[in-house]
């Protein structure tokens, strides 16, 4: 997912949700910010570094693939952008290191997801914004892992557009992909860029949805495609229905994380809510574009009536610096830090229970002996 | 490309100009070490290949490539480590041919990368060719063996700079998140 869900599309839902103005600044600043708080920012401010929630492309570079340089990456990866589906699930006849990578697999409606979204009950409205950029991406970043993986994240060259022609029957095209990372995609042209393939297993270029492209990233495609993990059955993914479940998903969490629902729980959306403005969020997620930034906040505008400035990766930079040591903790980015490890520790912590080392050790749960 | 291939790259370039300098200093002994290495080094990809398919990649979708990668890598090691009994002739008559290959395989990814839009396609081309060029050049002094040493000696020396300089240059990374 991209700027338009995780800062305009938040703000909204946050708005639609009951939170004010500003609270729904705060809230979809902190989503955003998710994907832009690196090791790089973080020591650029001088706050801890193990709080980071993305890796730029030139960490990237750097980043072993070692087993310590996979297990920073996963518990990054893993926390943040691909929520792992099942950390249970099984599969017959499949090796232990197998299942280690499968039981990674991004997916809606986790046994995490409730853990993200009730650690940031108690938290602060960066938690809430942090736990709405993990929920929304597991819309968006299903069917993929967030841990560098040839045998999970590869796909076959066959991806295929389906569309509605103008006789309103459904029909589809393939998918042509070229690997130049300075040509942006074509929509028109049917042109996009993905990620080279890589016969190494745990290649960085094997993490995540690279092999698909940004086609994750767009909310109005539709299309059809072999994940490496999935015994050659194609697999449909129905962007436009997955981001409007994103949507009322979002809205139905933060009312619980407001207290006007009593639980959270799975496969459960806030329907009536959005019901008033359905027809318009479709219109905008089907809408053939590369970036829905001016749409979603034409529409969050709208609903409240307030101007919603453009993200700025600096605008809580200065005010972290200036203020005092005791006082950082206090400070918006402080916060943010305080909740994003919260969630890299509790996502770490469930891997590691569940016997699965790729997102490394958890130094408490050593501690406390609740581990043999 | 990250800090673990480059220092692959940076390894097997230094590898290459001492093994080069080597042959051209005592060309009667030292290709039967480069041989061997050259071996040894295709039995452990070779066998690790086949280690990786039949615990993960035997899973996956289109796996099947790795496992005849295996089974190739791991036939031309087994030839590899046959030959240190065979005449010095044959033995760098092999070699010569395997260095050929090496350079055709550079030329198709040049193609590949021009195709792509990559940026080194030229580097690569050019690396290539000149693999190519002194396999021909070798072929044609095979009744030579001391000028088919001292060729193909310059040949890995210059294929170990360019993979130093494959590695100490910046690349572009294609990474799609």
């Amino acid at each position: 997912m991209q700027e338009d869900f995780h800062y305009y599309a938040t703000y909204c839902a946050a708005f639609l949700a009951g939170y004010d103005h500003y609270e729904s600044l705060d809230i979809c600043y902190s989503a955003q910010f998710v994907d832009m708080c690196s090791r790089t920012y973080l020591s650029g401010i001088k706050a801890r570094t193990d709080a980071a929630t993305t890796q730029l492309q030139l960490e990237m570079m750097d980043a072993r693939t070692d087993i310590m340089g996979l297990q920073d990456i996963t518990r990054i990866w893993a926390s943040f952008h691909f929520l792992p589906k099942d950390l249970y699930a099984t599969h017959k006849f499949r090796t232990r290191r197998y299942m280690n990578k499968y039981r990674l697999i991004c997916g809606p409606n986790s046994d995490l997801l409730v853990k993200t979204v009730e650690l940031a009950r108690a938290g602060t409205l960066q938690a809430v914004g942090i736990a709405m950029h993990v929920l929304a991406d597991t819309w968006a970043h299903a069917n993929f892992a967030g841990t560098p993986s040839l045998v999970i994240n590869n796909t076959t060259p066959d991806f295929y557009e389906i569309y509605t022609d103008e006789e309103g029957k459904e029909v589809e095209k393939k998918i042509h992909f070229r690997h130049n990372p300075s040509a942006a995609d074509d929509l028109d042209g049917d042109n996009f860029t993905n990620s080279l393939y890589q016969g190494n297993e745990d290649s960085v270029m094997n993490l995540g949805h690279g092999r698909a492209g940004h086609l994750p990233d767009y909310s109005f495609i539709k299309y059809r495609y072999y994940p490496a993990w999935g015994d050659y059955h194609e697999l449909i993914k129905d962007n436009p229905s997955d981001y409007m479940h994103a949507f009322a998903q979002m809205v139905y969490a933060m009312r619980y994380l407001r207290g006007e629902e009593e639980s959270f729980e799975k496969d459960t959306y806030a329907w009536d809510v959005i019901e008033p403005y359905r027809e318009r969020i479709d219109s905008i997620l089907r809408k053939r574009q590369l970036n829905a930034c001016a749409d979603w906040k034409a529409l969050g505008e709208e609903l409240s009536g307030r101007e919603i400035p453009d993200f700025d990766v600096n605008e809580y930079q200065v005010e972290y610096e200036l203020v005092n040591k005791e006082q950082k903790r206090e400070a918006f980015l402080g916060k943010f830090i305080k909740a994003a490890l919260a969630q890299k520790g509790m996502v770490s912590s469930e891997i590691y229970k569940s016997g699965n080392l790729l997102g490394g050790f958890v130094k408490e749960l050593l501690i406390k002996g609740r581990l043999s | 490309m990250t800090k673990f291939q480059k220092i692959k790259n940076i390894t097997r370039g230094v590898l290459s100009i001492i093994l080069g300098a080597a042959m051209i200093k005592f060309p009667n002994k030292a290709y039967v070490f480069l041989v061997m290495l050259i071996g040894v080094g295709l039995l452990v990809y070779g066998i690790s290949t086949l280690i990786y398919y039949f615990t993960m990649a035997m899973f996956m979708v289109e796996g099947k490539t790795m496992l005849y990668k295996g089974v190739i890598i791991t036939d031309f090691a087994i030839l590899t480590l046959s030959l240190a009994d065979v005449p010095r002739g044959y033995v760098m008559f092999y070699l010569v041919a395997l260095h050929a290959f090496t350079g055709l395989v550079e030329i198709l990814r040049a193609f590949e990368a021009k195709r792509y839009g990559g940026r080194s396609w030229r580097l690569k081309l050019g690396h290539g060719l000149v693999d190519v060029g002194i396999c021909i050049f070798c072929l044609m002094h095979l009744k030579n063996p001391n000028t088919v040493v001292i060729i193909y000696s310059l040949g890995l020396v210059y294929s170990g700079i360019m993979h130093l300089i494959s590695a100490l240059k910046s690349n572009t990374f294609v990474f799609v998140r």
